[in-house]
Parts: C-alpha cells; structure tokens; sequence
C-alpha cells in the first residue's frame, strides 16, 4: 500500500515537472477480466477514452465517489494491478472512413484484412441521440430484395427494419447475402455488421459478396470472436453511427446485423460482469432498451435518406416465443420467419408464411404488386390451413372450390421456391404470380 | 435561474449522484447541469443524506465529476390549457412538433389523485362498431379495456381502428400516449390524424422506444394530466390511449436496476404493484367527466402470467386479447374469444339476447377446439352429424368476426367496414341456427354485415 501511494505521488509530481497535468495519470486497483477499476482520475469524463499500460485502449463506464471503472477495448499484452492509465480528454468515439467502402473494417478504423489503419479517419459518435419522430416521414418507397416470398408477399420498404429469424442453418444470412446483392446498380450503401461470426465465416462472406462483384457498394463491420467483449457490443452502435453519417448525406443506407441474439449474451456477460442486477433468463433489465434504440435508427428521413435494416436472430428450436426474440419483434416492423421444417423439405427460402409478418405490407407497394400480393398472400394462407385440416379427407368428395383452392395454393408455393442468387424482378414476380392468382 | 445544490460525486449512465450542500432538496424535484452550453436535467429519485441519486433526461456522455447542480423546479410540469390540442409533447412536457405555446400554464404531473367519494360509474354504452368486440367485450364509458398480445400480432392496428371508429360517434377530444413503441408509429398515427383532421382534437404525448428509461417512464404522467385537463376543467368524455403501458413498467424496472434496488421475479421493481396503481388509480370517471382508456400491454416472451401483465390486468373493467395462434391463419383482429371479455358481459347488463348468443358461441368454439384434435387423428368424415354442424358453423362463426378496417385499408386494400351491434346478433343467430349452413364459409371472410 505504501509503494502504491508513493506511486501516486511520483506520478503527479513528475506529471508537473513535465507540465502533462492536462492528461491525468491513475492507476489499476482491480483486474476483473477487461473490466478495470482506476483510481485516481479526478477530472475524467464518462464515456472518456483511456490509454491503460503498454497501449492498451478502454474507456470510461462508471464514474464511482472514489474511483471509475474503465472497460477495455483493446488489449496490448497483460494488465497489472498498479498500472498506469492516462486520460485523453476524448470521449470514446469509432473511427471511420469512406474509404472502407469494399473492405473488412473495425470500429478503429482498420482494414481486418490487412490489420492498417486507413488515412483520412475521422471520428464517429458510437451513439448519437435519438432520430426525433418529426424528422421521420413514411416509408412508402419498395426496396427490392429480389425475393418472391419477401417482395410480394411480405415486402420491405425504405426504412424499414424487417427482422430475419431462424434456426441455425435455416438460410438467415444467406437471405441478406441475395438482399445485399441485389442491391448492385441501385445507389445504395451495404453495410454488413458481424457480431459473433467466426472469422472463417467472415472472410467466406466477403470472397462471395467479391464474386458477385457486391463489395463496390458494401461494408462489412466485424467484430471478431476473439476482440474484447465490449467491441463486440459496441459494432453494432458503431455500424448505425457510420449509416446515419450516410443518411444524413441524402444516401439510401441498407444495414444487416449478424446477429443480435449474439448481441445479447454478450451485453448480458458484461452487465453480469459488472455486477449488474440480472432479470429474465439473466439479461440486464435494459436489454429491450439496448436493442430498441439501435433499430430506432432505421428510418425513411423526410430529407430524403434512409435507414433499411435486416437485424438476424437466431433461435432454438424453431421457438420464436422466448424473451429476446419477442423484445426484438416488438421493435421491428415486421419478421422473416425461417422454418427448419421448410428447409429440410427443400423449400428454399424456409420462410414460414404463416408466422411471418409485414406491418407495412402493401403500403411499402407499387398498385400491381400490392394488389397481387395482397391477394396472393390470403389465397395461400388460407391454403395452408386449409391443407392442414383436410389433409386426410378425400379430395373427389371435395366441392370444386376447395379442389380449386387446393391446386392454386400449390401452383404459388411451387412459384415462391427460389434458390440463392438468382432474383427476381418486378416484372417477372407479377407475370409468375399472374398467372395463378387473379386480382380482385 | 436556478439556486446552486450542490456537485456531481458520481456518474453512471442512469444514475448521477450530487453531494448537495444546505439546500433542501425532495423526491421528483428536477435538477440541471450545463454542459457545453446545453442543460442537461435530472430528476431526483433517491435521497441519502447528503448525497442524492438522480437520473438524467438525456445522456450523460462527457459529463465530469465536481460539476455544479442547480434546482429548477419542484417537479415535472406540462401545459394546462385548451393549448394542448393539436400539440404533441415529449415526456417532459416539452413541444416536440415545431409549434409554440404562447399562454403558458403549467401544472404539476404527479399532484393529481382522486377520492373514492369522486368517483363516478355510471356511464352510458360505447359501440366500437368491431364486431368481435361489441359481441364479446362490449363497452361502457369510463371502462379501462386492456389489449394484450404478443409481439406482431395487430395490437396497433386495433388501437388506431378503435381512435378511428370510436372517435368519431364520440365527438369529445382525447388524449394519445405513446410509451416505448415505434417512432415510425408515432409519427404515421400523427399523419394519418392530420389528414383525418382529428389532429386539433387530441393531445399526443411519446416517450418512444429510442428515449431512455427515465423518459418512458414519465410519459404516462404527462399524458394523465392532459387527459385530466380535459375531464377535470373542460367536463368532457376524454378517450386515453395508451400504447403501451407495459413499457412504462419495463422502464421502471431499468431505472430501479440503475439504483441498484433488489428486484423481483424477472427484473421487475418490488414496487411493482405500488407503481401500477399509481397510475391507473388517476384514470376513472368522476361527476365532471369521464375517462375511457384502452390500455395496450406488451406480453413479455408471450407469457400471460407474467407479474407485470397481471397486475395492470388487476385494473381492467374488461380485455381484449389477441392470439398468435389465429393470427397465423390469416384471421384479423386476431382475438383470441375466450379469453376476450368485460365486465358488461351479465344477463343484467346487456340484455338475455345477447348474453345467451355469447354463451352459444362460446359453447360452439371450444367444441370445435375438441373437434380439431379429433379430426386431426381420424378426419371429418368420422364425426356424427351433430359435431359436423358445430365444426363448419363455428368456421363460419370465426370468419364471420374478422373485419375489414379502415386503418388497414393501405395495407390489405379493402375498405373498412362498421357493423351495427344489432346487424353482428342477427347474423351471430342465423349462423349458429344453421340459417346459412349452405352459405360456403369464405363468404363471411372480411365482410361487414352478412348481406347474402
């Protein structure tokens, strides 16, 4: 203890000397994983930028009466107790270019495949205030995913924030991957965030999206597996940061997040970590509040810009009744549901009609697909169920208007089947569906 | 101005802690900052002795230790006035929509309460025109309807289609608060009541889901004392939405998290019931006015045992809830029928007619409940002749009580429709009497009245 005050002493008076008492000096007390607990940072701010030891980066979370907690972010070789940490006057921020556009990028700033920081950074606010209701207008305008099933029967518009649900390999991502693709040619910014994927699943994403020629107008946000947790929590804020810079620019901005189960055990590790009071299934009590503002950054702007998010969750056992999933669905407008049962049955894409929503629907429609589509989309559900109750009556026995309803519904399912790459446009999606279902 | 407390000795994001000087200082007395030329409030929420905990308004991001704290007022206040029409506040009783108020009056949100002796229940008889609610959950002014369900399965579509039908034969003016929802929402409901020209007859008050706790959990109080300005000064029958009250018990759970209080089960605040009550005790009817609301409640993780969903359920004069089960056969409203009921459901209250239809219904319904099981194993052409006339008249019944709406005229490009209370028992009859058992069944799929 004696050493340690001594330190403290030395510290400030050499800091003096030096006329460095702008940037103060404290040190490690607490190492709890990358959580660390500093004392002697009088005049930090909350949410400052911190440099820890040998370069090692945090920032500020807490700001307690006799000391702060600091969350590490980067870490450069093994932190000690005793430890210098010196503040910055900075409050945390991403650093970005618009150079990244076609490459693997960071929160800092740096190209993951060639791990350089690029030229002309400049910082982005992780999280920006919320986008005031009068600023928003409706989203009215169709965004094309080149999907049957999606783009006439449950349709997406600009600013709309469609959730993407499943089972683990139920085609989630690869429903984005098409999204993304299709979007070549139509003047608007990919921005692909990885939260939680392997770094194997990174690098295969990224030489597909080359394939197809889609990096030209795409960004992928990674957090790798293996960076601190609080990057991992942080990609998401950061990537939404990066869209709004965008958007505020008049761009169209498209962003997946990849995916935001992953975003929750992670928020739920650090908030245990800290010794925050756990609620149901463990998460902090925020956790509907922590997703909610992120996806409340999609919007159509009323100066033109705009915000389309694909958040992806993924769940267990097909039940999309547990807490995270019902928090995330109570905040988008609307949810792919990808069925495993679909999926194996070689139904491609697995979406589960009967669950999925769209709360724009046809409001997010041109007339012909909106009155197509509505129609279509009741003629199938009602087949689905139909299906179900009559599956072991005998069709000849059947009035003609079911054995009609029956052969519609499988001529429409037959016509949603749709393997990856390879969309469709309007006109074709209206001739196809024309042909089975009359509008009324 | 305001008198200098005291310094910030602490900072985390919901919970800044002030060592205060002599000055006193109370529960809900709002305290501000500067920071980089802008106030940055808090609201005072716990007090220890010289230190109290307050929560911030906005973020506290760049916010130091040693900053000096002053007192603005002694509480939350918003306006008072016939201004508050056509006006959409923020939780704090801020404007937020670009217009100015020029008569300022302000009131205190968290005086009013109100005395048994004030209370007041009589009140006549409110059709919705939505079939499936005037048959199975009819209304009465100065009711408190909850409406629950899951996540996506068309809660606010039925809220804008009750503003919309009730509204109208209602001719009083209402009060909107959105807590914890979808800005998106908030601002087509804003459109879509400017182009219906209801706007100047509503006082709208949001707290939506990208504002933090502190703001989701005042909205309501704002939103009651507009509703009270209309009943208590002007004598109306003032219709109070809000969607979604749950929010504003999952903002009071995060806020008591930040003060590090033990919770619950499942998160929520030990006050929980306490916290509830305090709202919903300021919404009921009095000699002046009347005060119908109709209360959406998230389910959480769509369990209807949940503390919180129960408890505001301990409030309701009736509820409507809506089930993901039918939801997924493509029926709208998704009402789940037997758990959807009020209060005027009793012989003595709506008449033996209607009454006894209910029961037959009902009856109808959890037969074909059974029946789907049975014919799931052994098909239809097993059941007795009885059974086969339950099962294709209750999918007569359950097509029959889907409706057409006029808020979702946009999204399934049919008109809306209002049926007559009387038009929904005859046809209810006819069905369940085999009338139209030669009628096939999706003729009563989003129809109005049944009109051959």
């Amino acid at each position: 203890m004696g050493n340690f005050v001594e330190g403290l002493v030395n510290a400030k008076l050499r800091n003096m000397k030096n006329m460095l008492n702008v940037y103060e000096v404290g040190h490690v007390v607490k190492v709890k994983d990358y959580i660390l607990e500093v004392t002697g940072l009088e005049n930090v701010g909350f949410y400052e930028r911190v440099v820890v030891a040998n370069y090692s980066v945090g920032y500020v979370t807490a700001i307690n009466k006799n000391s702060v907690m600091v969350a590490l972010l980067q870490r450069a070789g093994t932190i000690y107790v005793g430890d210098e940490v010196v503040t910055t006057g900075f409050d945390f921020c991403a650093m970005f270019s618009r150079a990244s556009m076609g490459h693997i990028i960071d929160i800092f700033g740096v190209d993951r495949l060639v791990s350089e920081k690029f030229e002309n950074l400049r910082p982005l606010p992780i999280e920006t205030a919320p986008i005031p209701i009068m600023e928003r207008t409706a989203v009215s305008r169709p965004f094309y995913t080149g999907i049957a099933g999606i783009d006439l029967i449950y349709p997406i518009g600009y600013g709309q924030r469609q959730l993407i649900i499943g089972d683990k390999k139920t085609g989630k991502t690869q429903i984005a991957l098409d999204t993304i693709v299709n979007q070549k040619d139509k003047n608007v910014i990919c921005i692909y965030i990885a939260v939680n994927k392997t770094k194997k699943n990174i690098k295969e994403m990224y030489d597909e999206l080359m394939k197809k020629g889609a990096m030209e107008h795409t960004i992928i946000l990674a957090a790798f597996n293996d960076d601190e947790p609080p990057v991992g929590f942080f990609t998401p804020y950061a990537g939404l940061s990066i869209a709004e810079s965008y958007m505020r620019d008049g761009q169209d901005v498209l962003v997946v997040i990849d995916d935001l189960k992953s975003h929750a055990d992670i928020h739920r590790e650090i908030s245990l970590l800290v010794g925050k009071i756990p609620g149901r299934d463990a998460y902090p009590p925020d956790i509907f509040y922590t997703h909610s503002r992120l996806l409340e950054k999609g919007c159509q702007h009323k100066d033109g810009g705009s915000i389309t998010i694909l958040p992806i969750v993924e769940t267990r056992g097909g039940d999309i009744t547990d807490y995270i999933s019902t928090n995330i669905i109570s905040i988008t407008d609307g949810q792919l549901v990808l069925s495993r049962k679909n999926f194996e049955k070689g139904q491609k894409p697995a979406i589960n009609y009967g669950l999925s929503v769209s709360r724009l629907g046809g409001a997010v429609q041109e007339s012909k697909m909106k009155k197509l589509g509505g129609k279509t989309r009741r003629e199938f559900l009602s087949y689905l169920e139909v299906k179900e109750v009559y599956e072991l009556a005998n069709t000849d026995e059947m009035s003609p208007e079911m054995q009609e309803k029956l052969t519609q519904g499988q001529q429409i399912q037959e016509r949603l089947l749709q393997y990856k790459y390879s969309p469709r446009n309007k006109e074709e999606i209206l001739h196809m569906f024309g042909e089975v279902v009359k509008p009324d | 101005m305001g008198v200098y407390i005291g310094k910030i000795i602490a900072i985390s994001e919901l919970n800044v802690q002030v060592l205060i000087n002599e000055e006193k200082v109370k529960y809900h007395d709002i305290l501000y900052t500067e920071q980089k030329g802008k106030k940055l409030y808090f609201e005072v929420a716990e007090e220890d002795g010289n230190v109290v905990s307050a929560i911030p308004f906005q973020t506290v991001i760049g916010l130091k230790k040693g900053v000096e704290v002053y007192k603005e007022s002694d509480g939350l206040e918003i306006q008072y006035s016939d201004e508050i029409l056509g006006k959409v506040f923020d939780s704090y009783g801020n404007l937020i929509d670009g217009q100015s108020i020029e008569n300022v009056v302000k009131k205190n949100v968290y005086e009013r309460n109100v005395s048994l002796e004030e209370i007041n229940l009589n009140g006549g008889n409110l059709w919705t025109g939505i079939k499936v609610l005037d048959f199975f959950a009819p209304m009465k002014k100065g009711f408190k309807m909850g409406l629950l369900g899951g996540a996506g399965v068309g809660k606010t579509v039925l809220i804008k289609e009750l503003i919309n039908n009730v509204y109208k034969g209602f001719n009083s003016n209402s009060v909107f608060v959105g807590i914890g929802e979808r800005s998106r929402e908030g601002k087509e409901l804003y459109d879509e009541m400017t182009e219906a020209g209801l706007l100047d007859k509503m006082g709208i008050v949001f707290g939506q889901m990208g504002e933090n706790s502190a703001a989701r959990s005042k909205a309501i109080f704002s939103g009651l004392t507009l509703a009270e300005y209309l009943r208590d000064e002007k004598g109306q029958d003032v219709l109070l939405f809000v969607d979604n009250i749950y929010r504003y018990v999952q903002a009071s759970s995060e806020l008591n998290a930040e003060l590090a209080r033990v919770p619950i089960e499942n998160g929520y605040p030990a006050n929980i019931a306490s916290a509830i009550s305090l709202v919903e005790e300021r919404i009921n009817s009095t000699e002046k006015g009347s005060i119908t609301s109709f209360q959406a409640i998230y389910i959480p993780a769509d369990d209807v045992t949940d503390q919180a969903v129960q408890t505001i359920q301990g409030h309701l004069d009736g509820q409507i809830v809506l089930d993901r089960k039918v939801a997924e056969k493509g029926l709208y409203p998704a009402v789940d029928v037997f758990n959807t009921t009020s209060k005027q459901i009793d012989i003595e209250k709506v008449g033996e007619r209607h009454y006894r239809l209910v029961e037959e219904a009902l009856r109808y319904y959890s037969r074909y409940a059974e029946l789907e099981e049975i014919i799931a194993v052994l098909g239809i052409e097993e059941l007795s002749s009885m059974d086969t006339k339950i099962f294709y008249r209750t999918r007569k019944l359950r097509n029959y009580f889907t409706q057409p709406m006029f808020v979702a005229e946009n999204y399934t490009g049919v008109p809306g429709k209002f049926v007559d209370i009387d038009d929904v028992l005859e046809d209810v009859e006819n069905i369940l009497t085999g009338k139209y058992d030669d009628v096939d069944e999706s003729r009563f799929l989003y129809i109005g009245k049944y009109e051959g």
